[in-house]
């Protein structure tokens, strides 16, 4: 029987936010840049991710033979490896298939032949222990034949510190940033209901029931949430793109996520933490209309 | 139809406005409410609009126990009451005839309802013709009866009216309360705050004094001698 028009809360729901011009757009403002760093966080530590995923299993040490040993001494190392503790699995990869895959990832290796290749046998041997790894990467330098142990636990290491270092940072903006974006919605909110008190009050006399009327308020929250949501997408994009093809031509051995993989994450990621935002914010500032 | 039993009510700041205030109403009465400023009288209205919750005592209206009744269902109550001010109360940006459709918008009417009926609720108050009037545009007393228009859109039982000749020309003040009246003979019950004794006497209606939050006269036919 009872038929609202959910276009007459979206109609009053603009005409807040035009009414309200400068807080709305400062509103928006300050929850789009809000976005953009937190977005701009989430991708640091997702490219990170995808380096340390890029490392290989960080429970892998790579030693290298002698370029010129014979067939009989790489099979002895290989052994005399496998009678070591802590050792979970070795593999022991040719100087052939080395070559391979280095064709296979760079292009300065299109030139080599199988006849001068430069490259050593080696073997990649996984462990148990990530605490004894010290005393492992000491047991295989012992062993004759072998010239390099590639252990990347430092690095490892030093990546996941890294990481824990700008997740530290990015919870603490984005506690920060939160309460900011969600403040400053909420006073856009108050100043759109006291600028219609009058409205709310006759309405409330005729027997408006609370969600008629607060209704629309949410409705501008969740406007300024996704209007937000999209320019911090556009921000995001030239900012990142930016960043990326930095990283591409400087640091090419940091590998880096293009934008096109990850637009669709980021802009509903943006809408959704904009209109969760733009909700929170505006039902504090109603808490005394939906109460009573 | 309403029913007062040894109201109290005590404000926030401790002001006592009403002090054991005992009124019976019935369906189809016209009662004018009237005291020296501070007597309570306004307070009587926001009692009944649930704008305000007694202290003790008991209120009901309609059926409806206003003290036990939770928030949520305040918005259906006030439905069946119409309210009318001093001061109008209308949108200056809305036209009559949107400022009395209003009243019909919130609670969900069917546009084509509303298009039906506020024309004859217009009629009724005899504003026919203004309906694309803005309130700055026509006289104090045809705004309150915008305003007495829009307490009727949603076909309440009762209309409550605070002052509504406060602020209008004495000698229009005689057509508001006729028309009070008259929507009284259409079968609604109406109460009217007042302070225009030449207008009480004149109609010789129900008349309840109430004084320091007290009834201290409650009789038929006219002002106090
Ligand atoms: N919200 C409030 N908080 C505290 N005290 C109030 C409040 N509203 C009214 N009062 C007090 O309660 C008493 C009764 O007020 P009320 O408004 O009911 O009087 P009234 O009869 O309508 O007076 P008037 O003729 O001036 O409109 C007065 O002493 C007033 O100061
Ligand atoms: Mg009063």
């Amino acid at each position: 029987m009872k038929r609202y028009n959910i276009f007459y809360f979206i109609g009053q729901a603009f005409a807040g936010l035009w009414r309200n011009g400068v807080m709305s757009f400062a509103s928006v403002a300050v929850l789009m840049s809000c976005l953009v760093v937190i977005g701009g966080f989430s991708l640091i530590v997702k490219n990170i991710d995808l380096n340390l995923e890029q490392f290989g299993n960080l429970n892998e040490i790579v030693v290298f033979c002698n370029t010129e040993a014979t067939e009989e001494e790489i099979v002895a190392v290989g052994e005399q490896i496998g009678k070591l503790d802590n050792i979970a699995s070795i593999r022991r990869i040719t100087k052939a298939e080395g070559l391979a895959q280095m064709k296979a990832e760079y292009d300065v290796y299109d030139d080599v032949s199988e006849e001068n290749n430069p490259l050593p046998d080696s073997y990649e041997i996984t462990y148990v222990d990530t605490e004894k790894v010290g005393e492992l990467d000491y047991q295989l330098h012992q062993i004759e034949g072998i010239t390099k142990v590639n252990n990347r636990l430092d690095l490892a290491t030093s990546i996941e510190s890294v990481k824990s270092g700008v997740m530290l940072i990015f919870v603490w903006f984005l506690a920060i940033l939160s309460v900011v974006s969600v403040f400053i919605i909420i006073n856009t909110i108050k100043l759109s209901v006291f600028a219609r008190r009058h409205e709310i009050s006759i309405m409330r006399y005729v027997g408006a029931t609370s969600w008629f009327i607060t209704l629309p308020f949410i409705f501008e929250g969740i406007i300024i949430g996704l209007f937000s949501s999209v320019i911090a997408y556009f921000a995001e994009w030239y900012i990142y793109s930016y960043i990326e093809t930095m990283v591409m031509a400087d640091l090419q051995m940091i590998s880096i996520l293009t934008f096109a993989e990850i637009k669709n994450t980021v802009l509903f990621g943006f809408m959704g933490l904009g209109v969760v935002a733009g909700i929170i914010g505006s039902s504090i500032s109603l808490s005394k209309y939906l109460k009573s | 139809m309403i029913d007062f039993v040894n109201v109290k009510k005590a404000y926030p700041n401790g002001t006592m406005a009403l002090k054991g205030v005992n009124l019976h109403i019935d369906e189809g009465e016209f009662v004018f409410i009237v005291g020296h400023s501070g007597a309570g009288k306004t307070t009587i209205m926001k009692l009944l609009l649930r704008e305000e919750k007694i202290s003790s005592g008991q209120l009901i209206v309609g059926g409806h126990d206003l003290a036990a009744m939770s928030n949520y269902k305040v918005p259906y109550y006030r439905r069946e009451l119409g309210v009318v001010f001093q001061d109008f109360r209308l949108f200056p940006k809305k036209t009559v005839f949107e400022n009395v459709a209003f009243a019909m918008e919130v609670v969900g009417t069917p546009r084509k309802k509303i298009v039906r009926r506020v024309p004859a609720i217009l009629n009724t108050v005899n504003l026919a013709g203004k309906q694309d009037s803005f309130p700055n545009e026509i006289s104090g007393g045809e705004q309150q009866r915008v305003a007495l228009a829009r307490a009727l859109a949603n076909n309440p039982k009762i209309i409550i009216a605070d002052e509504p000749t406060g602020n209008i020309d004495p000698k229009m003040s005689l057509e508001i309360m006729s028309l009070l009246m008259k929507i009284n003979k259409l079968g609604k019950t109406v109460i009217v705050v007042t302070h225009e004794k030449n207008l009480v006497d004149y109609y010789k209606q129900r008349v309840v004094m109430l004084k320091d939050g007290l009834i201290v006269e409650d009789h038929v036919g006219g002002m106090f001698q």
